[in-house]
């Protein structure tokens, strides 16, 4: 049998303003990407080939899925017009749909089942037609029975319609507080209704409560409590004392300290209410972080220089030696270069330029070139301008499009090494924004110099980074 | 930012409408004005009908509103939150510090009856 999904951007338009740039095929249900739950169904109906059709883009769709080896099926991609009937649709996939059984999925439907192990004999022996129809899509069948004397039973699937946000969240609160759930969710799972990524910290005093999807890289801090009917996505952080409950957290998502999260959608800096539909676009991370608390750190500005400052003197008296070695000995061979690279500062408006070495060679000499971080040498005068800091956020590189300027969050503070850089976060500038936010939050001097020497270490031991 | 006073039920209540944002850019210049307000009344109604949004900054000074009130034995309350800025403050926990109305004549009405919402 052979699967064939039909989605059109009428039906899932709605979702582009809940999640802007990411298609709904990928917009993750309890942590899995929604077309992951299609997949799963068309392979325990028994198909071995699926094509997914739309009138709009399926880049991302493509990027995540692949050619489906992943699911060991054979998975292929089709675009349709906006105004082609399903009659044409079937027309335009006759290829795909010829000398087989073709289940059709059609429109941007959720399918709920029961019994998995009963929907393999059940389609290979269910007349064509129409099986079943909901306000968002259907579900059809083509071609001829395998068995044609077994008589009809009732379908074990049903349809959920996702027209709505609200639709959305409670399609995850129903799946995670199913048991047993039919549906394979990720993470390891040593109990019941308690689904947990990698690289998950719960600290002392933070509460988790069932049922809870937690993705990879989640930190829940002092006093949290995640739970019950929580999906935390990855890149996470839950900071002290605040509660996610009755809500999903979407990937790389910074909830600051003290703040209640009940019955919302959390993503990035927004905030759903699914109920109403309204969203609140956070414009300062700062509001995540208590009230009080950007007054508070005014005072620490010229303590965190002097310990900066006092950091990096301190690294350019280590370094200048061996900076100067390298310098010479790759001038004389003509492999070293500066490139002045403008980076953001820290306030609006404000930018620094810094004159980097960029050495044209490989092997042993460039890696211990970049152990030592002496690529980033010049950068340690920065702080002593006060225009950096040793440690705070990856820099970002002012672009003649400007586009740099939109991944800028205001607890941004450039800096020669990065907090992501200190505790082996991904390198992703939209995953260690997370790190840094927090640290942007919680970061004292004294915790600065610890972590700069752990960046520092870091980068001399590059690990394997997932 | 409009302020004036509302005799018409009895006591002074300063009834204060917020429109646009508060934000770290103006709650400086909320937080100055509601100390010269305070001369003339300690009971306040903020009036949030056109407030259309607050960051940490002017959440913080509503705070700091409230407890200056409260400090001259009066109180500050909330009326007609639009549903973003009501998320905010039920986000931060702030919601449980007010006392908040549907409308501002419920809420200058509540100094009267004492009602509490």
């Amino acid at each position: 049998m052979k699967t064939l999904i039909v989605i059109r951007e009428k039906d899932y338009g709605w979702m582009s303003s809940f999640f802007p740039g990411v298609h709904p095929l990928v917009v993750p249900i309890c942590n899995k990407p929604f077309i992951e739950f299609l997949l799963d169904f068309a392979i325990l109906a028994g198909s071995t080939a699926v094509r997914i059709v739309s009138d709009g883009s399926l880049n991302s769709v493509e990027a995540y899925c692949e050619t489906g080896d992943r699911w060991g099926i054979e998975l292929g991609y089709g675009s349709i017009r906006q105004n082609d009937s399903d009659e044409t649709v079937m027309e335009k996939n006759r290829l795909f749909c010829s000398e087989d059984r073709v289940l059709v999925i059609n429109g941007f439907i959720f399918i709920r089942y029961a019994d998995k192990a009963g929907l393999k004999s059940f389609f290979a022996e269910t007349s064509s037609g129409s099986l079943s129809r909901c306000s968002s899509g259907s579900i059809e069948l083509t071609g001829i029975p395998e068995d044609v004397s077994a008589a009809p039973g009732t379908l074990p699937f049903s349809l959920t319609d996702l027209h709505s946000i609200d639709s959305y969240y409670r399609l995850n609160a129903e799946i995670l507080t199913d048991y047993p759930s039919p549906y394979v969710l990720p993470g390891y799972s040593n109990e019941p209704d308690c689904h947990m990524g990698r690289n998950v910290v719960i600290s002392k005093g933070a509460e988790v409560i069932k049922p809870v999807v937690i993705g990879n890289n989640v930190q829940i801090m002092k006093g949290a409590i995640v739970g019950p009917s929580a999906v935390i996505g990855s890149n996470v952080i839950v900071d002290r004392e605040s509660t996610v409950s009755r809500s999903i957290v979407l990937d790389n998502t910074y909830i600051g300290e003290q703040l209640d999260i009940v019955g919302r959608i959390a993503s990035g800096n927004t905030l759903v209410d699914p109920e109403t539909a309204f969203l609140v676009s956070m414009e300062d991370p700062h509001l995540l972080a208590g009230m009080n608390k950007a007054a508070r750190r005014q005072g620490l500005v010229l303590i965190r220089y002097l310990a900066h400052a006092a950091i990096a003197l301190l690294l350019i008296l280590l370094l200048i030696l061996p900076y100067l070695f390298f310098r010479i000995l790759l001038s004389v061979t003509a492999k070293w270069q500066t490139r002045a690279v403008t980076f953001y500062g820290a306030n609006e408006g404000k930018s620094f330029t810094s004159a980097l070495p960029s050495i044209s060679c490989g092997g042993t000499t460039c890696s211990l070139f970049t152990r030592l971080s002496l690529d980033r040498f010049p950068m340690f005068f920065h702080v002593l301008a006060g225009k950096i800091g040793v440690i705070g956020s990856f820099p970002l590189e002012v672009k003649e499009s400007g586009h740099g300027e939109t991944e800028i969050f205001s607890g941004y503070r450039p800096a020669v090494f990065s907090y992501a850089e200190a505790e082996d976060w991904p390198a992703d500038a939209g995953e260690s924004a997370i790190v840094e936010r927090y640290y942007a939050v919680h970061g004292t001097p004294a915790q600065d110099i610890v972590l700069t020497v752990k960046a520092f270490l870091n980068r001399m031991h590059p690990g394997e980074q997932e | 930012m409009k302020f004036q006073i509302d005799s018409s039920s009895g006591p002074h209540i300063g009834i204060v409408t917020l429109t646009g944002r508060v934000d770290a850019r103006n709650c400086t210049e909320l937080q100055n004005s509601f100390m010269s307000w305070l001369m003339d009344t300690s009971r306040f109604v903020f009036d949030c009908s056109g407030l259309e949004f607050i960051d940490s900054s002017g959440l913080g000074t509503i705070v700091s509103c409230l407890r200056k009130a409260l400090d001259h034995n009066g109180d500050l309350k909330l009326a007609a939150l639009s549903p973003k800025v009501s998320m905010v403050l039920e986000l931060t926990k702030a919601s449980k510090l007010f006392s908040i109305f549907p409308d501002a004549s419920e809420a200058v009405n509540s100094y009267v009856t004492g009602t509490k919402e």
